[in-house]
């Protein structure tokens, strides 16, 4: 496998077999005929990124729900990128996959293709919980989708958490993780809800059909994830990603967190290199007819200047528990963050939100808090 | 001589100056009906909403009696409120009567007796003039029963109108030539003219108006100003009759304009004497008093960038307003401002509005000041009138600060009420006289600064509208002012320091805590806001940390939106102003701020 060095390949699969009432990623209801269409168009679009010239070391399938197509449309959307794109033959793979598509034949088919991580989209222990996430699959389909796939020899098994639902008791979600770490799948995500605009949860809220969590509740549960998993043997590696094993994190993720290159194909993916990041339509219709006239289906894009590079730097590095490295912001965009905010880290350090050894790190208090931290920095160089 | 008549008007707000005003205007054919509009005496809009007088102005009227002999009327409009005094002086001073209006409904007020006092100080012929005489709610006897017992006039030579609908106008006229004695003067003495008041015109430079008692004023002619001792040359002048009419000359006795090729109103002094540069005379007209700011604020941009703009606003109003006074300060928290001195608080109130309005600027104006005498204990005296300036606590050996003493009209049922209030408004010496049947004059005398705070909405409230209140300043008293800080994080917020008397510090602070904490939105970190004296915490509050704000997910194509999204709160966050590493929203500062004004 590789050393993480390359760039990572993004592929989207945009179909749920109904979507989620707080999805706000690139979804479509599945279907036959359009699912059939749109990977002809990914196919397509894998090839017009033949003059790429990055490596490839890793490769994720994500979604929507990739575990909703057939291990044909998996292998030949594999073989399309790896023939035009220098795809390093030990790629790291990851695959998301929901409970109810996994079985014995589904799981011998991913481990087929070469998948790494399987990536398994629960959410939740608590059959309350899910019914009102929408999800279609019950509390004992979760736990027994992850047995399986731990007994099907994947390096890594994620099991994905949502937390901070209306109305939840530390109780319900403390019970919920350590069921998952009773499992002891070797990777966790665990997200907070976020009522994004244009979900019908957003729509819920504004007719005051659904209470979010106030934040002080928030930041309880969060620091209960925090202390759980940490007691349950995994390290956070990120605000919201856990792993026993340093092998066992997502090697894939980690790029969007560095500045690595990454690329994106299919409805709606980012890509970024070098100071640019573009961005492709995410309109379904509009992304299947464009690639159907030969046209990559970009939507828009942007080259980044040092300030914007820098407080992406700064907003990344203290999400990740190794923290900023300093000298390498000093060095790439001339700004001396402890110098220039010397005050305010102080305090920080001094109420147990930060730790300064060389790099600055966040403490899961300060995690907790992370994005207030990074509006109270002065970024601009000196 | 014998034809000229200078007079003006008294009366308490809202009894209807300016409505008699235009009544006499119309009656004597000033204006032609077409170009009238009501309060043609007050040119800015603010004077026209508020109903109230800032500006002094004047009318010159032809008036043909009853006896058949047209005279020439001076009508002298002065501002009423107490801020004004001085330009209500400077105005008595060149009249030699006025008409004393009195409200049939509302009966004698506190600023009535206090501008009858003033006028019986100039000896002015006084004519009661009871307005308002056809309202329902009006009662003659009971306000000819207040003419006699509180003013002492004959209450039986009350000439009795409505302005409003141009009933017994005539009278007036009548009386004002009748009763109102013309001017004295020698027309031989050199000149002596006193300069009541002055305007700015963007084209002509100051315009002086003037009352002429000896002397004649001539085109041409060489003028000094006594006190300013400046000489300039006369190049126009006249009566102002709505608008400028040139006549070359100023007679003896008459009110008048004059142009000297005079830029700005700095180079000049209200009531500063004007004689002739050949032959001047011997001493200036007596009385003359400087304009001194009492009340001090500093005044801020809400946005830092408009900090040029306001400069240059404040410095267009200085043309117009000889009595405000700024000078440039700088606040920690707000950034740079004018540390500015008023007259009173209305003059301040005007002066806002006036920037809000006519130059759209936003503004945040910090607690008003008065000046405090400080003897320091090396024996050094100082005046303060910014928080900034007060010296440590250790070296101050005694404070002493400015005393009013308040006239308080009141019915009589609120006096148990009002009395409270003077009490608690560290009122000394208060004393009550009846006046009439069923109402009360309370008089007070208390610090300037309480009457700053919240004394005129106090009042309001627990006399429900109907109290009248005027003041005039006494001296200065010893007194235990201390100064109070506001620290936010442990960071003194310098703009929100203020100086109280120390019985009052506690619960001052407190407020200050409360609007802050309710104001400023939680940190990442618990702040304490505490209310200080040299270094003691009299009063706190603590915002409480927020626990959690950080989004979830940051996969690829979260990055730019959530890189924008931050982008846009940093930006948010530069209109914050930074105390320490706590942003405070200018919110918070309005709503500390403005309550004290209006609370």
């Amino acid at each position: 496998m590789s050393s993480g060095g390359g760039a990572g390949l993004y592929l989207h699969v945009p179909f749920c077999s109904a979507v989620c009432p707080y999805c706000d990623f690139a979804v479509v209801p599945a279907d036959a005929s359009r699912s059939a269409r749109y990977v002809q168009a990914l196919l397509t679009e894998l090839e017009l990124l033949g003059e790429e010239e990055l490596s490839f070391d890793t490769i994720y399938f994500g979604g929507g729900t990739p575990s909703a197509l057939s291990r044909a449309d998996l292998e030949s959307i594999l073989a399309a990128a790896r023939r035009s794109l220098a795809v390093e033959d030990d790629a790291w793979l990851a695959l998301e996959a929901n409970p109810e598509d996994v079985d014995a034949a589904a799981l011998e088919g991913w481990r087929g293709l070469g998948v790494n991580m399987l990536s398994l989209g629960v959410q939740s222990f608590q059959a309350e919980e899910l019914r009102f996430l929408g999800r279609r699959h019950s509390a004992a389909e979760g736990e027994r989708a992850v047995r399986e796939a731990l007994t099907a020899g994947f390096d890594i098994v994620s099991v994905d958490l949502i937390f901070g639902l209306p109305g939840q008791e530390p109780e319900n979600l403390r019970d919920s993780i350590r069921r998952l770490a009773g499992l002891d799948p070797q990777h966790v995500s665990c997200y907070q809800l976020t009522v994004h605009e244009g979900t019908p949860f957003h729509r819920r809220r504004q007719q005051g059909r659904l209470l979010e969590l106030g934040e002080s509740r928030q930041g309880e549960l969060f620091e209960l994830v925090h202390s759980e998993l940490e007691a349950a043997g995994y390290s956070a590696y990120e605000v919201s990603n856990f792993a026993k094993t340093e092998d066992a994190r997502s090697l894939h993720n980690q790029k969007y967190w560095d500045h690595s290159s990454y690329l994106g194909a299919g409805l709606a993916a980012h890509s970024f290199s070098g100071r640019r990041r573009w961005w492709n339509e995410p309109d379904l219709e509009r992304y299947c007819s464009r690639l159907e006239r030969g046209e990559r289906p970009l939507a828009g894009g942007e080259e980044l200047d040092s300030s914007e590079l820098a407080l992406e730097a700064v907003m990344l590095g203290l999400r990740r528990s190794r923290g900023l490295d300093l000298d390498r912001l000093r060095a790439d965009y001339g700004l001396n963050l402890l110098e220039r905010n010397a005050a305010i880290i102080e305090s920080y350090v001094e109420d147990g939100l930060a730790v300064v050894d060389g790099r600055l790190r966040l403490t899961p208090r300060g995690l907790a808090v992370a994005d207030a931290v990074v509006r109270s920095l002065d970024l601009d160089p000196a | 001589m014998e034809h000229i008549r200078n007079f003006c008007i008294i009366a308490h707000i809202d009894h209807g100056k300016s409505t008699l005003a235009d009544r006499l205007i119309q009656a004597c054919g000033a204006v032609d009906d077409r170009k009238f509009r009501d309060q043609i005496l007050d040119s800015m809009d603010i004077e026209r909403e508020r109903g109230i007088t800032i500006k002094s102005n004047t009318v010159t009227l032809e008036y043909t009696a009853t006896d058949g002999e047209v005279y020439q009327l001076n009508l002298i409009d002065t501002p009423g409120h107490v801020d004004f005094s001085h330009e209500v002086r400077r105005s008595l001073m060149s009249c030699e009567g006025a008409l004393l209006l009195v409200d049939a409904s509302q009966g004698v007020e506190a600023q009535t007796v206090a501008n009858l006092y003033l006028a019986m100080e100039y000896e002015l012929e006084l004519v009661p003039v009871i307005n308002k005489i056809d309202l329902p709610a009006a009662d003659i006897d009971r306000v000819s029963e207040e003419i006699d017992a509180d003013l002492g006039l004959d209450p039986f030579e009350a000439i009795q109108c409505s302005a409003k609908n141009n009933i017994g106008i005539d009278g007036v006229l009548e009386a004002i030539v009748e009763r109102l004695p013309p001017p004295g003067g020698d027309p031989e003495a050199p000149l002596k003219a006193l300069v009541f008041d002055a305007q700015y015109d963007k084209y002509r430079g100051v315009v002086m108006l003037v009352r002429v008692q000896d002397g004649v004023i001539r085109k041409g002619q060489s003028i000094r100003l006594m006190y300013t001792e400046a000489d300039h040359v006369v190049e126009e002048v006249g009566y102002l009759k709505l608008e400028k009419v040139a006549t070359g000359t100023l007679e003896t006795g008459s009110v008048g304009y004059v142009i000297a090729g005079i830029k700005t109103i700095q180079d000049i002094n209200i009531g500063d004497t004007m004689t002739e540069t050949e032959r001047p005379a011997q001493e200036p007209i007596p009385g003359y008093r400087e304009a001194k700011p009492v009340v001090y604020s500093s005044i801020y941009p809400m946005s830092s960038e408009d900090y040029g703009d306001l400069t240059k606003a404040l410095d267009k109003l200085k043309l117009n307003d000889a009595a405000l006074t700024f000078t440039k300060v700088s606040s920690a928290a707000l950034g740079f401002g004018f540390r500015c001195g008023f007259l009173g608080l209305l003059h301040l109130d005007i002066v806002q509005e006036r920037l809000e309005r006519e130059f759209g600027m936003s503004l945040l104006l910090s607690a008003p000041t008065v000046q405090y005498d400080v003897t320091l204990t090396n024996g050094e005296e100082v005046v303060v009138d910014n928080p900034s300036f007060f010296p440590d606590a250790g070296d101050v050996e005694r404070v002493e600060e400015p005393y009013i003493k308040a006239s308080i009209m009141i019915p009589e049922k609120f006096l148990g009420a009002v009395m409270e209030l003077c009490r608690e408004q560290r009122g000394e010496k208060t004393q009550f006289d009846y006046l009439a049947v069923g109402r009360v004059e309370v008089t007070s005398e208390m610090p300037l600064a309480e009457v700053l705070f919240d004394f005129y909405d106090r009042l309001k409230t627990v006399t429900r509208g109907y109290g009248s209140f005027d003041y005039e300043a006494l001296d200065y008293r010893a007194t235990d002012i201390v100064k109070v800080d506001i620290m936010v994080n442990k960071e003194r917020v310098d703009a929100l320091s203020q100086l109280v008397h120390r019985e009052k510090a506690r619960s001052r602070a407190m407020h200050y805590c409360d609007k802050l904490s309710s104001t400023i939105p939680k940190h990442q970190f618990k702040i304490p806001i505490q209310g200080t004296i040299g270094g003691t915490i009299i009063a706190r509050k603590t915002i409480n940390a927020f626990r959690k704000d950080v989004t979830a997910k940051c996969y690829g194509g979260d990055i730019t939106r959530k890189r924008k999204l931050l982008e846009k709160q940093k930006k948010g966050k530069q209109k914050m102003k930074m105390v320490g590493s706590v942003e405070i929203p200018q919110e918070a500062f309005i709503a500390v701020l403005k309550t004290e004004k209006e609370k």
